[in-house]
């Protein structure tokens, strides 16, 4: 098992090394010398000028260049973006990746248990009409126009309930007076979400052990609890009004890409049950006289479970795609965003930056899926 | 014919009086594959629903032409440089003369939904076809060669996937302004070398342990030959199906690069939202609906046609998705 | 119908005609049972009337063509039918309660607790993403037979027994019958890693901590049924795909004798294996089966298997017992023409020489089956009787056969000269 990880490990680097050669050979071929682009910017002073030259050997030879770019993502310097000088381009991803990772992470977990449970549920009760009218709404959220989608959301949430706000991360007139700065709330509320989530998780493994059998309600109870506790922290902290304020811009991008990734995960959960229903194994677990509802989920659902998380590899980017399609449609500002106005106001170095990062992100999930996977078939150790 | 194999190529065999009855019989077997399959197909109820939406769409791509050469003055409904004169203000809810009001800039809603159509078809389908093309040569040769052959394309196949398609393309089309016709051929190759390739491999895997493969070697068949004549063919159906799938992706990709305004263009359905939304109207909420609801549902509908169709044609190639 | 005028005592109807019915009350006993399937088609009729009775320790074999039923008349007894299967009529006594008008809870605690299965595809059977030993866990704990220390076991657990009552199984309330005695030391005796094995459970056992511990005490089952199956029982910890063949079926007989049933359902166990491998299971099976006292309800289309394991053996067509009766007699003496041509397709077992005759034709269409007997269109012997009217039940020798032309003698001699 280790093995198979290290070898995963190893195609992603090389993964990672095309795709930044790639988009390095990409810009260079853009119509345009590329250098002069960089170099003689009028928006930039002579000196800086002279420093973007010597950083990116901009007077060298190609092949120099490229060493030079591929030195350069590794120690992080990516230069300085035109559109948000002073501002260097790694300040720029590093203020915008955790906004990014938080709405992707957020609505991946979320559409992904959602669309497992509802189309383990579709699955078992085939037929009439709740499958039907199911089947269309996941045909009919798989293949929304995303940002179309997005801005009936905004429109239905932001505009006409007035429940949440239209677009962007935060509130100017909440955070006038804040003795905090908002990247710091947000990196608190980060690491809040992880601590809460890794306390769960270790809940969740710890309770049968001790010999603790707790039903839904109860479950849900201690989940909610751990919640009012959080909220109360924060609230006596003084910050939590500006969290409240982010959780609230954070919520429609959240639900829009969820909804939009939870369909796919429920066509393919409902097919992938479909099949494993008809498997020998199931007959049997049937008939060793187990309770319905533990051969459809301790048997059915765990096998129909490996294919949707093999398909997940392919879905993540797709999912990062979306996230850069939602980001843009709500002002998010994240990677996808970045991405989109450093294109469109000709910031290259940004550009670059940003569409690198996408792809770490991609490529990271990609791996993570991979780990989960080895995780839940045992037979992968051998092959 | 490679490897100096006896076999003569088909147009030969079709010469023979043999061959011509060989030539019926695949045929009519074809023919008789093809009933059986659309019997299934049929079977299912949304892919009726599909092709319903698909043929729908056609007579509006067809209507547009039609609709300019006859009732529709060019200088008022073109679809790009028109100007509805006859209305004071716009964009103009919808009216007799212009059934879904106008855009911010007078023009016709109606004849830009009509017009873009086309453009949509055209896209998806030289996407699909560039794909499945690729994708069923690639897929073929890889099963057939296995090794490296095999170990490159699936490694390029691994990469292609993992890659933020969407990213990538706002990158490529703003940097380079490609139009239509170059952003299909791009997707084409993105998904011929990516994922269907992977999937029309595994199946082509499958074919050539079937005996006749075996058979049509020890007949002295070369490897062209087998690819061409016995492997491409039986892996046609599954092709199709993944045309469906990359229809949806093509469109789906044209309309939110077109959304963005970097595509270079001069109608399509993610223009008009383009146009909507920068023109600010989208935060006037509801009122002015037909500036986006018409392109967004055509751009869903469309989609959602060719993924139903896929889902069907997926439980005629795929019999364990069956009903019993 | 005039069957009723030929044959008062028509199939369907009554206990198996023919055979009386002697001794103590069956354990299981099937009166004209039909199940259905709905399809496109129309109604598929897999079962059609069959009846028949298994006593307690015995082995009843179910013979038939692959499509003739045999399988549907496994899963009816559990009533494990896909959504668009039903029973439409019929009863399945067990152990003097009738399955089918049992509720699904109840059915439920009779499946593999009183009645289980071996499947036809040991390949499949398991679960891929779980230990076998959970898996048999899973079926344990599901019945209540783990728990509490010292929690009455009923029946009790008697494998113990097998290996001469060593290591303490006191501590788990298991009371070894007599009659099981002495017999330990054949058990197993082909693994060659049953010594390592049985070490281990030693071992394990040695511990002594199974008390009030249902995990361990879990662990101990499972190492007992190994070792009964002749499996070392380290194996218990791996997963089904790191099982051979043979092993994957000594895992999955190990499974159904997991709970102590009274009646084991077993459907084509061996019919994936290696010649070898599939002998030596049968010779196991038989011989757990004997020990435990089990009953053993054996569906195969191996005339051959059957004759080595059964007591008893039913033939099928068509979703129809065409006849019954011990196996003794109906392979000597065969009396419907399908017996004796399924008979004729497999060599000989006593090494008889003889030309093997293959059966023309396939089982005809469960939609619309041939009027008349069902055997019609591919019996030598057909009448126009046999094409309009339902065969008349023939007894003879202890056995019975629906048929208009019943056979004579041996079936090798008479094949081609039709009685009656």
């Amino acid at each position: 098992m280790a093995g198979y990880l290290v070898r995963r490990l190893l195609q992603i680097l090389v993964t990672l090394f095309l795709f930044i050669t790639a988009a390095f050979f990409l810009v260079q071929a853009q119509p345009g010398d590329y250098s002069s682009f960089f170099a003689l910017n009028p928006e930039l002073p002579p000196e800086v000028q002279a420093q973007v030259r010597a950083n990116f050997g901009l007077d060298k030879p190609l092949w120099q260049q490229y060493l030079i770019h591929l030195r350069n993502m590794v120690t992080g310097n990516f230069g300085i973006s035109f559109s948000h000088y002073p501002q260097s381009v790694r300040e720029v991803i590093l203020e915008r990746l955790p906004r990014t990772v938080a709405l992707f992470l957020t609505a991946t977990v979320v559409s992904f248990y959602a669309g497992f449970f509802l189309g383990k549920l579709l699955a078992w009760r085939r037929g009439g009409v709740v499958e039907y009218a199911a089947t269309i709404a996941g045909v009919g959220l798989f293949t929304v126009f995303t940002p179309w989608f997005g801005l009936m959301m905004i429109w239905l949430f932001g505009f006409k309930l007035d429940w949440l706000p239209l677009g962007k991360f935060l509130d100017p007139e909440v955070w006038r007076d804040a003795p905090v700065t908002a990247n710091q709330v947000f990196a608190w509320m980060l690491i809040t979400a992880a601590a809460w989530s890794a306390f769960l998780f270790v809940a969740l493994l710890a309770a049968p052990r001790l010999g603790w059998r707790l039903g839904a309600w109860p479950r849900l109870a201690g989940v909610a609890l751990t919640l009012a506790l959080v909220a109360a922290v924060w609230n006596w902290t003084g910050a939590g009004y500006l969290a409240l304020d982010i959780l609230k811009h954070l919520t429609l991008p959240v639900a829009t890409l969820t909804l939009i990734s939870f369909a796919g995960t429920m066509l393919l959960t409902r097919n992938s049950m479909l099949e494993t229903l008809r498997e020998d194994y199931i007959m049997a677990a049937r008939a060793k006289g187990l309770p319905e509802k533990v051969v459809r989920d301790r048997h059915a659902a765990r096998n129909a479970l490996l294919p949707v998380v093999t398909s997940l590899v392919f879905s993540l980017a797709f999912a990062v795609d979306g996230g850069v399609i939602t980001e843009s449609v709500f002002s998010w500002p994240g990677m996808g965003m970045t991405l989109l106005e450093a294109v469109l106001s000709e910031d290259l170095p940004l550009a670059l930056g940003a569409l690198s990062f996408v792809g770490v992100l991609a490529l990271v999930a990609h791996l993570v899926a991979d780990v989960l996977y080895v995780y839940l078939d045992p037979r992968v150790h051998y092959q | 014919m490679a490897g100096g194999a006896p076999a003569p190529p088909p147009a030969e065999l079709a010469s023979s009086p043999d061959s011509v009855g060989v030539w019926r019989a695949r045929l009519r077997l074809a023919l008789l594959g093809f009933r059986q399959g659309w019997a299934i197909f049929a079977e299912s109820r949304i892919g009726l629903v599909g092709v319903a939406i698909i043929v729908l769409f056609g007579v509006m791509a067809v209507s547009h032409p039609v609709l300019m050469a006859t009732v529709w003055d060019p200088s008022v409904y073109d679809p790009v440089t028109g100007f509805a004169f006859d209305r004071p203000d716009h964009p103009a809810p919808p009216s007799w003369r212009h059934l879904l009001g106008t855009d911010p800039l007078g023009r016709d809603i109606l004849s830009q939904l009509t017009f873009s159509t086309s453009s949509a078809f055209m896209l998806g389908m030289v996407a699909a076809l560039v794909t499945v093309g690729i994708a069923t040569l690639i897929g073929a040769v890889s099963a057939y060669f296995g090794g490296p052959v095999d170990a490159f394309f699936m490694r390029l196949a691994d990469l292609i996937i993992i890659l933020p398609t969407i990213s990538l393309l706002i990158v490529l089309t703003a940097l380079f302004g490609i139009n239509l016709f170059q952003l299909a051929l791009v997707l084409g190759i993105l998904g011929g070398f990516g994922g269907t390739a992977v999937v029309i491999k595994s199946q082509a895997l499958s074919i050539k342990v079937k005996p006749y493969i075996e058979a049509a070697r020890l007949a002295g068949g070369g490897p062209f030959h087998i690819i061409m004549v016995h492997i491409v063919p039986n892996l046609l159906p599954l092709s199709l199906l993944y045309m469906m799938f990359t229809v949806t992706g093509a469109i789906f990709s044209e309309a939110v690069l077109s959304f963005f305004g970097i595509l270079n263009v001069r109608m399509s359905w993610g223009i008009m939202i383009h146009t909507a939304s920068t023109g600010g109207y989208l935060l006037a909420g509801a009122k002015y609906w037909w500036l986006v609801v018409p392109a967004g549902a055509a751009i869903t509908l469309l989609c959602g046609s060719f993924y139903l169709v896929g889902r069907a044609l997926d439980e005629v190639v795929n019999p364990r998705l069956r009903r019993r | 119908m005039s069957r009723e005028s030929t044959a008062p005592e028509g199939r369907g109807r009554t206990s198996p005609a023919g055979v009386p019915a002697t001794g103590p009350a069956p354990l299981l006993q099937v009166a004209d049972l039909a199940m259905q399937y709905r399809t496109r088609q129309g109604a598929v009729r897999a079962v059609d009337g069959v009846s028949f009775s298994i006593q307690r320790g015995q082995v009843l074999g179910l013979v038939g063509e692959s499509g003739c039923g045999k399988t549907s008349v496994g899963f009816s007894l559990l009533r494990l039918l896909p959504d668009n299967a039903r029973l439409v009529r019929g009863q399945v006594i067990f152990d003097g309660q009738d399955l089918v008008l049992l509720k699904e809870e109840e059915m439920r605690r009779y499946r593999w607790r009183r009645i289980a299965m071996i499947f036809q595809a040991a390949m499949s059977a398991l679960d891929p993403v779980y230990r076998v030993g959970d898996q048999i866990v899973e079926a344990l704990e599901t019945h209540g037979l783990l728990g509490a220390p010292g929690a009455p076991l009923s029946p009790p657990f008697p494998y113990a027994s097998l290996r001469q009552g060593k290591g303490g199984w006191g501590n788990l309330g298991l009371h070894p019958p007599a009659s099981g005695e002495g017999r330990g030391e054949t058990i197993a005796s082909d693994s060659p890693s049953s010594k390592g094995g049985r070490a281990l459970v030693r071992r394990f056992l040695s511990v002594g901590n199974a008390r009030g511990d249902p995990r361990a005490q879990g662990r101990a089952r499972v190492a007992e049924l190994f070792h009964l199956v002749g499996l070392d029982p380290a194996l218990m910890d791996r997963y089904p795909h790191e099982y051979s063949g043979g092993m994957r079926q000594r895992a999955v007989i190990a499974m159904a004798l997991a709970c102590r049933p009274d009646l084991i359902i077993a459907d084509e166990p061996t019919t994936a294996l290696d010649v070898i491998v599939q002998d030596r299971i049968l010779r196991e099976l038989k011989r757990i089966q004997q020990e435990l006292g089990l009953s053993l309800l054996y569906i195969t289309h191996d005339v051959a298997v059957v004759a080595e394991v059964a007591d008893e053996v039913g033939v099928m067509y068509a979703g129809e017992l065409v006849e019954l009766g011990p196996v003794q007699g109906v392979f000597s003496a065969p009396i419907h023409p399908y017996t004796a041509a399924l008979l004729s397709s497999f060599p000989s077992i006593r090494g008889e020489k003889r030309p093997l005759a293959a059966l023309p034709g396939e089982p005809p269409s469960l939609v619309a089956p041939p009027p008349g007997c069902r055997f019609h269109p591919r019996c030598p012997y057909a009448s126009r009787q046999c094409r309009e009217e339902r065969p008349p039940v023939v007894v003879r020798d202890g056995h019975w056969a629906a048929c208009w032309h019943p056979l004579a003698g041996s079936p090798w001699n008479e094949v081609a000269a039709p009685h009656g």
